[in-house]
């Protein structure tokens, strides 16, 4: 089977400096596949070049089977990549509502508004409390939630999530790694960047390492768990 | 009586006061409403700001004068004029401003361009129009009587004009897509490209909407004085300073600036004569920059 998104030699510059160094993923549909690594080492770089947000790319970036590397972010958000912030990179002057709407802006996404809304709504019932609050005054763990509710009105089937967990609290962590459990069952498939949290390895079905920019290790959940160096330094078991 | 004849006709005197502070406010929010846009939205600022303010009055001139345009009057000319306008601020967005944005430090690049096509612009009005300032003939005429006020229908057009442009214009940003996609660019540039908002579009929609308010206000206070081929830096610079005043990028700034600089206007004008509301204008300007550099409402330094 064609592999759902697949990231062959790349690499990836800012600038002079050169950041990723002959990557190669792939990831199929309905997989959840987690990418670890420290910080720094170029995680976020890989994500934002699959969703057209760094300029300078070279090597071949396939979405089911089309070539999506150079394309503008709005024609990949329309195919259906959503790339959510790790950030957030929410509107701070707007309601929750808009932010949502805001979420659905492309062709594809707009077409199916309604349907998404309602089903944002059922999964974060929080939000649809606040829908009227203006998003910068959320709490951390709020505005992630939102983050990735609105990443979910763009209809994308492919979500890349960076670093969820950053700056939350253990149980609201939990809450963010079973809320992505959840979305991966409703069928969605999950890009998800994470660096050192035990946890994750619950949710993964493979799992890629990245150092100093390549692809150190790569394999299934208990390939990692019996592997000394991941364990050492990511799991800190 | 409670009052004797010389205080009811103070009253009347400080009504009317306030009442031309309230239409030269309502024209300055207008116009620094579409300077502040482009401001807040692009963080580059339009130098050629003015010199659009008296296109759009040539463009009525041309119209009404020599070619004649009877049918519809006015409202042929708004409706003529005003897509003339928007269309042209999308095209020179795009032509002109878009491939700066390839450069470092375009913000400045595109100050200095538009300086340029300010003075390209005007230097053409000269040439095509002459030197000889033009005038429309009024929208309406008569006056309105109240008690011992007089208004000019002419007045009491211009502020109900300029608040409707004003209402559409706060309509469309918090009303339609394309408005909630222009706020969206202003508050996180990086969110909106995550959500598949095409920036590039959204600057040049958002140039052109700003055209299409400076040229109203253009038509609006052209058939009111008279249509100067070299006073477009003068409407930017007042325009400027309602929008520094207000705050730079502010939208809410510039409508409390515009009717505070009106109503000073008005009152320092009545108290000490004309050219004294002006100084009193910079006075204004000078101190609030000093003590709060961000304007009233600006989002900080």
């Amino acid at each position: 089977m064609m592999p759902m998104l697949q990231v062959t030699d790349l690499n990836t510059y800012y600038g002079q400096s050169h950041i990723l160094h002959d990557v190669s993923v792939s990831i199929d549909q309905g997989e959840v596949v987690v990418l670890l690594g420290p910080n720094g080492h170029g995680k976020s770089t890989l994500l934002k070049s699959i969703c057209g947000l760094v300029d300078k790319v070279q090597g071949r970036i396939t979405y089911l089977g089309r070539e999506i590397k150079g394309i503008r972010t709005e024609k990949i958000v329309n195919l259906g990549i959503t790339y959510i912030a790790e950030n957030r990179e929410l509107f701070p002057y707007m309601t929750v509502l808009e932010n949502l709407k805001l979420g659905a802006y492309t062709k594809n996404a707009r077409a199916h508004e309604k349907k998404n809304l309602e089903r944002v709504f059922e999964l974060f019932p929080r939000l649809l409390d606040r829908k009227e609050q203006l998003a910068s005054t959320m709490s951390g763990g709020e505005a992630k939630m939102l983050a990735v509710a609105r990443g979910l009105m763009s209809n994308a089937e492919f979500m890349c999530i960076d670093e969820p967990s950053l700056g939350l609290q253990p149980s609201l962590r939990l809450e963010i790694f079973r809320t992505i459990r959840e979305i991966n069952r409703q069928g969605k498939t999950v890009f998800l960047v994470e660096q050192n949290i035990p946890q994750i390895t619950e949710l993964a079905d493979r799992i890629y390492v990245m150092e100093e920019g390549r692809i150190s290790f790569a394999g299934s959940k208990d390939e990692a768990l019996s592997n000394d160096h991941l364990k050492e330094i990511f799991l800190g078991m | 009586m409670f009052f004797g004849q010389d205080t009811i006709l103070l009253i009347y005197e400080i009504v009317d006061v306030i009442i031309s502070g309230l239409t030269i406010g309502s024209v300055y929010a207008l116009m620094a409403i579409g300077m502040t846009l482009v401001y807040g939205v692009t963080k580059a600022f339009n130098f050629a700001y003015g010199e659009f303010y008296n296109m759009a009055g040539f463009f009525a001139w041309i119209l009404i004068v020599p070619l004649g345009l009877k049918t519809g009057g006015y409202v042929a000319v708004f409706m003529m004029v005003i897509p003339v306008m928007f269309v042209l601020g999308y095209g020179v967005e795009k032509l002109l401003i878009a491939p700066l944005r390839k450069h470092d430090d375009w913000e400045n690049k595109v100050m200095l361009l538009t300086l340029g096509l300010s003075l390209f612009l005007a230097s053409l009005y000269m040439v095509v129009f002459g030197a000889r300032m033009k005038t429309l003939p009024p929208f309406i005429e008569g006056t309105a009587e109240v008690g011992e006020l007089v208004f000019s229908y002419q007045d009491i057009m211009i502020f109900v004009l300029s608040i409707g442009s004003i209402l559409t214009f706060w309509w469309i940003l918090n009303r339609t897509r394309l408005g909630m996609a222009v706020r969206a660019v202003a508050q996180n540039p990086m969110g909106a490209k995550i959500v598949g908002i095409p920036k590039e579009r959204i600057f040049a929609a958002t140039f052109a909407i700003s055209t299409a308010m400076v040229g109203f206000g253009g038509v609006l206070l052209s058939q009111k004085w008279f249509i100067d081929p070299g006073s477009g830096a003068d409407v930017m610079i007042k325009a400027w300073v309602v929008t520094a005043f207000g705050g730079m990028g502010s939208i809410r700034g510039s409508l409390y600036a515009a009717f505070i600089i009106g109503m000073l206007e008005a009152f320092v004008g009545w108290v000490f004569g004309l050219s004294y509301g002006i100084l009193a204008l910079f006075i204004l300007l000078l101190a609030t920059l000093s003590l709060r550099p961000q304007g009233l409402m600006g989002k900080g330094a």
